[in-house]
């Protein structure tokens, strides 16, 4: 791990950079010394990070020796008031999607809507002397209830507001530029927001007349549809499916990446090597893992306050779990899981699996050592910077009595 | 009559495009601040309130490590909202509304790093019929955007104006992410990315948090020597479908600004939560501002947005402003929801 | 300056897994019957505050944004609170301070999950495997609970046996049993252990709403309002070394700050009843402790000796509770709203005779987010 220390001359970002562009006052500690001015005038972008980033890649691009590998996130801290910054490297890049097909329940207008796409109709509903399209289950001005009183609209209609997007994500409906419109279906009196597919951003303008088109396959959600120019339309003919639509799926797949902080890139590594490293807070226990800062004593930790805890515990409670199936969940016995609190520590580990002790001899008081895994099959692949669920990995093989004598049960700490 | 509270004190991180420790670390810092600041200790105030989102770093109930940047032991009176930290102030505004405490200190802060926003705040439109299809903020803003030109109310050159103006004005202050001195003419030269608008037009994505601290009359007084005034807030929320609205306008700030009886010929200064270069213009159509009052010098959002505290953000900045002198009144507005849907406006007076 | 508040108009949807409703449709159930009782209309409401749970539960992100048009808030504000498992407790705290801060004549608070959207157990592991659900993090601390104070293993089963059989005198419980005795729990499979499947609460759709107004509303309104006498919010770190998750002392803080607003010296005497957020049956004896009703260690003997039946001199839980019902983000609601049932006199087949000051409390998070309120069918009860 490399670390930088920064000094900054002007408390002023904006005026400081061009100082640092060429290559002027910054006072650094690390073990390769940025020496090469960076050029990022051409920059939209002049975020601390990112310069002093790209400052310091400049030149570890040429000392990092691991071909094929992403360079190393740098990061960077900086307190404007006492004009000091710091530069770091983590090792450790963390992600995980998150993801979940939500089973929406649409009610009995969203739900006819739905239906109708699939069937390859618009639906407006009548609400006094307008449709609305899409519908509602109740008028937008009075808020009164509708009744179920359903029109069909379209499949064309006019365009009263677009914007063309050059570069979709993986969340738009076209995966090629397209535009999401405002359209006024035929018949309807309010506008959809929905995907216009067109050939480029001067083929649609205000105005502009635009046909449904339904999709081959088609599964009762908004996403059946989607316009074209009314000249590029498609004459379709669409088999209506059965039953209404009740149910509509939206699986929802976010991606988050990130790096392990500082402190818990040392835990991670602790970890790694077969160690217990948690940080030692005012108070003389220890945090582990750390968090970077001791919350009851309101301060900062740092790696100064770093410290190796024994891998020997004591079992404050356990339980057997039943696992209940979800999407994700792997376990399908049920197993034992104990809540245990390490020699010296301030709180207890996340509930540990116990498999290879019998639960008729499993009792509160014992005191358990962590045999860990030979150093090749550890992986820390599921520890993140998280700490209300902190995992301490897939380090540890088992647990096994240490031998000592239980803890007494009135000895052991209230807190579980 | 209403109760007077005062902003006694602020705190921001800068707009970082990715900070590298935990939220509550952010969160920790700033509350030091405050508390050396004024000289209180963290438990000694009587209210605390938090806006974050789950979503940004994408695990349920990430709010609840929050708590440990402002603290909670002993145990405090504490409450958190799912929104921008501005909400939060609005509800410790309206607690201490009842005169039987004194002091709250208001959080907000976010970290968009890890996540993809783009494609992560689609999931705040309609569920059925909206969320589906990838409706994503900035493409609410295009179509804001194109609402404006073709109702005559502003041209490209318009919003262009407002960013050059803006990442000027983020080179003087500290705490900004993007800043730049760069013209009209040279932002107009470059491609569209939600047409009518260009990536310059939209903000940074950043990691960030803003707190400050509030009180009642006296113990304002008591705790600093120029406490900045509360002279109302209000916030209001349009129709979340973007055809059952006049996108070219904001309503909700209108009615918002009415009911605090907001006279722009009054304002200094106004700190508008410009996450869109349009959005400035409608923000400023519907409040009437001229000439007299100088907006976003701190740059705004376009210059750093960390989601949830950008809101409270323009509070502290406005307040800072006044307390340095550069004001004497001013108003903060916050917004939430796709091309302005939810509205929040709080005016600030300086101690005359 | 400070107003009083009253609750003048409840509702609640019926707790199950509600297909037959989209969101919208679920907290316009709950809203529309909350104004109808009180006689008003969206017209009426000055401003709406809405709860529920984490986002990912239903994966959409700050939902004020897409109900506002239901709920009748455009032009108006709508606030959105979120503590965790207490957070529809703290919603309806932050609307009563609406009224009471003098700025609103009259809220519409709201809260709601729609839980079959999507699944707790996934959302609470943070999408990741191996999670043991609140249960499983629950249990030891039960365990824990058992072992301090001595209490009989049948007490658990004895109080789900009570809400089950509470539950089934009410409409809208999602699971009840009007004969279920604690014999019957205790065969129920071991789940968490020891947690039995009868102890556990269900997971519900539903939604709960209130509408608040100031003295001068009271005044006018149809319905018989309920005081709120006072209400108390609290937080403790979730972890830290020598922390009693058992009996925390942010719920006895949060207890004694309520009982000295309200000028409750005595509240097992001084309150005639209380819904208390149990999601897991030995909770009851927990928080009947954490909140000073019963002495330390001694919360066990009142379910033993019957005094939080109905017809005790202490009942909990009259509607059946959360081991009836758990639609998460409304089920601290729920708590809050029951009380306002029982002091109007409302209540129905579970009503207990009589009731004039009733206490509701929700918590969330590991035992460290606690919100409470006590109503009154008074406006300054008299507790001598």
């Amino acid at each position: 791990m490399f670390t930088y220390r920064l000094e900054l001359t002007n408390s002023c970002f904006g005026s400081f950079f061009p100082h640092l562009g060429r290559g002027l006052p910054l006072r650094h500690e690390g073990s390769t010394k940025p020496s090469k001015p960076f050029d990022f005038f051409g920059s939209e972008c002049v975020d601390l990070a990112l310069v002093v980033a790209a400052f310091v890649l400049a030149e570890i691009d040429q000392a990092w020796d691991r071909p094929g590998q992403d360079p190393p996130y740098l990061m960077v801290h900086y307190e404007p008031s006492s004009k000091q910054g710091a530069v770091t490297m983590s090792e450790f890049p963390i992600s995980f999607t998150l993801e979940f097909p939500y089973t929406r329940t649409p009610g009995p207008v969203i739900g006819r809507f739905l239906t109708g796409l699939r069937d390859g109709r618009i639906l407006g509903i009548r609400s006094g002397d307008r449709i609305l399209c899409p519908p509602m289950e109740f008028d937008p001005d009075t808020c009164e209830t509708l009744a179920l009183d359903f029109v069909d609209v379209g499949p064309s209609g006019t365009v009263e507001n677009w914007t063309w997007i050059a570069e979709p994500t993986s969340k738009h409906p076209i995966q090629e530029p397209f535009a999401f419109a405002l359209v006024k279906l035929d018949g309807a009196d309010t506008v959809m927001t929905h995907a216009v597919k067109a050939s480029g951003p001067e083929a649609i303008s205000t105005g502009m007349r635009v046909t449904a088109q339904f999709r081959e396959e088609r599964v009762g959600a908004v996403t059946d549809v989607y316009f074209v120019p009314e000249a590029d339309a498609e004459k379709q003919s669409i088999e209506p499916g059965e039953g209404e639509v009740e149910i509509t799926t939206h699986t929802i797949s976010l991606p988050y990446t990130d790096t392990l902080y500082p402190h818990s890139a040392r835990f991670a590594q602790g970890l790694l090597d077969g160690k217990f490293i948690g940080q030692r807070t005012r108070d003389g226990t220890v945090s582990f893992p750390g968090k970077g800062y001791d919350a009851l004593a309101r301060v900062v930790l740092t790696e100064a306050d770093d410290v190796e805890l024994p891998p020997v515990g004591t079992v404050l409670s356990y339980t057997t779990i039943a696992p209940i199936q979800y999407k994700g969940q792997t376990e399908t016995e049920p197993y034992l899981t104990a809540i245990i609190i390490l020699d010296g520590a301030g709180q207890t580990l996340t509930p540990q699996d116990i498999r290879n002790i019998p639960t008729d001899e499993f009792r509160v008081g014992m005191r358990l050592r962590a045999v860990f895994k030979p150093a090749a099959e550890r992986d820390i692949d599921n520890v993140d910077n998280d700490w209300m669920y902190p995992s301490i990995g897939n380090v540890v093989d088992h647990w096994e009595s240490s031998g000592e004598p239980d803890c007494p049960l009135d000895e052991l700490p209230e807190s579980v | 009559m209403a109760e007077d509270i005062a902003i006694v004190a602020f705190a921001q991180t800068p707009s970082y495009r990715k900070y590298h420790d935990s939220e509550p670390s952010m969160i920790m810092s700033l509350v030091e601040q405050i508390d050396k600041e004024v000289d209180i200790d963290r438990y000694d105030i009587d209210f605390t309130i938090a806006g974050s989102c789950d979503y940004l770093s994408g695990r349920a109930f990430a709010f609840i490590a929050n708590v440990d940047g402002y603290g909670a032991w002993p145990p405090v009176y504490e409450s958190h909202v799912e929104m921008d930290g501005a909400w939060a102030l609005y509800e410790a505004y309206v607690r201490l509304q009842l005169g039987d405490i004194d002091t709250a200190l208001i959080v907000g802060s976010g970290k968009s790093s890890p996540g993809k926003p783009l494609e992560i705040f689609p999931l705040q439109t309609d569920p059925y019929v909206s969320a589906p299809l990838g409706v994503d903020p900035v493409s609410a803003a295009g179509l804001q955007a194109r609402a404006l030109l073709e109702s005559g109310k502003a041209t490209e050159r318009d919003f262009a104006e407002v960013v050059s103006r803006s990442r000027r004005d983020g080179l003087s202050n500290p705490y900004a992410q993007v800043a730049k001195d760069i013209d009209a003419d040279t932002l107009l030269k470059e491609p569209y990315c939600a047409s009518p608008l260009r990536k310059h037009d939209l903000p940074p994505i950043s990691d960030g948090a803003s707190a400050m601290l509030i009180a009642r009359g006296d113990k304002a007084r008591e705790l600093c020597d120029n406490p900045i005034w509360i002279r109302g807030i209000d916030h209001r929320m349009e129709s979340h479908h973007l055809g059952l609205r006049d996108l070219s306008d904001s309503p909700s700030t209108r009615i918002a600004a009415k009911s605090l009886g907001v006279d722009p010929a009054s304002l200094d200064v106004a700190e508008l939560c410009v996450r869109y270069s349009p959005e400035e213009i409608v923000l400023r159509q519907a409040l009437q501002l001229g000439d007299n009052t100088r907006i976003n010098p701190s740059g705004g959002p376009l210059c750093g947005h960390p989601v949830m505290s950008t809101g409270l953000t323009r509070v502290v900045e406005a307040a800072r402003y006044i307390r340095n002198g550069d004001a004497g009144r001013g108003l903060a507005h916050a917004a939430s929801g796709a091309a302005l849907q939810h509205n929040l406006l709080c005016v600030l007076e300086g101690d005359s | 300056m400070a107003e009083r508040c009253a609750v003048i108009g409840i509702g609640q949807t019926d707790f199950k897994t509600r297909l037959d409703l989209s969101m919208d449709g679920l907290v316009r159930w709950a809203a529309l019957e909350a104004l109808e009782d009180a006689g008003l209309t969206f017209d009426d409401i000055d401003a709406v505050v809405i709860g529920k749970a984490p986002d990912a539960l239903e994966g959409v992100i700050m939902p004020e944004l897409s109900l506002c048009d239901a709920l009748g808030a455009i032009g108006k504000p709508i606030h959105r609170v979120h503590t965790a498992g207490s957070v529809g407790g703290s919603t309806a705290v932050s609307a009563s301070t609406m009224i009471e801060s003098g700025m609103y004549n009259t809220v519409l608070t709201v809260a709601y999950e729609k839980l079959s959207d999507g699944n707790f157990m996934w959302a609470l592991s943070g999408g990741r495997s191996g999670g043991a659900g609140a249960g499983g993090s629950f249990a030891p601390w039960i365990r824990n609970y058992i072992r301090r104070s001595g209490a009989p293993d049948d007490i658990g089963c004895k109080v789900a046996a009570k809400d089950r059989r509470n539950g089934a005198k009410n409409p809208h419980s999602h699971v009840s049993q009007a004969d279920l005795t604690p014999e019957v729990v205790a065969e129920s499979p071991m789940i968490w252990d020891p947690i039995h499947f009868l102890e556990v609460c269900p997971s519900s759709d539903g939604a709960a709403a209130m509408v608040m107004t100031n003295a001068e509303g009271a005044k006018r309104s149809i319905q018989k309002p309920a005081w709120v006498i006072s209400h108390a919010k609290r937080t403790e770190f979730g972890v830290f070394p020598g922390r009693d998750p058992v009996i925390p002392v942010a719920g006895m803080e949060c207890a004694r700050a309520l009982y000295k607003k309200a000028g409750i010296t005595d509240p097992r005497r001084q309150i005639d009843c209380a819904e208390l957020y149990v999601p897991f049956s030995w909770f009851e004896p927990m928080w009947l402790e954490t909140h000073l009703i019963a002495q330390p260690g001694e919360g066990w003997k009142m379910v033993e000796t019957g005094a939080t039946e109905i017809g005790g001199d202490f009942p909990v839980n009259m509607s059946g509770g959360v081991i009836c019902s758990n639609p998460i983000g409304a089920t601290g609601m729920l708590r809050l709203l029951e009380p306002v049932n029982q002091v109007r006199g409302t209540a129905g087949d579970y009503q207990v005779e009589g009731a004039k000051v009733a206490l509701g409390q929700a918590f969330g998070g590991p035992n460290n987010y606690f919100a409470m309120w006590i109503v009154s069918s008074e406006p300054d009860p008299d507790f001598s």
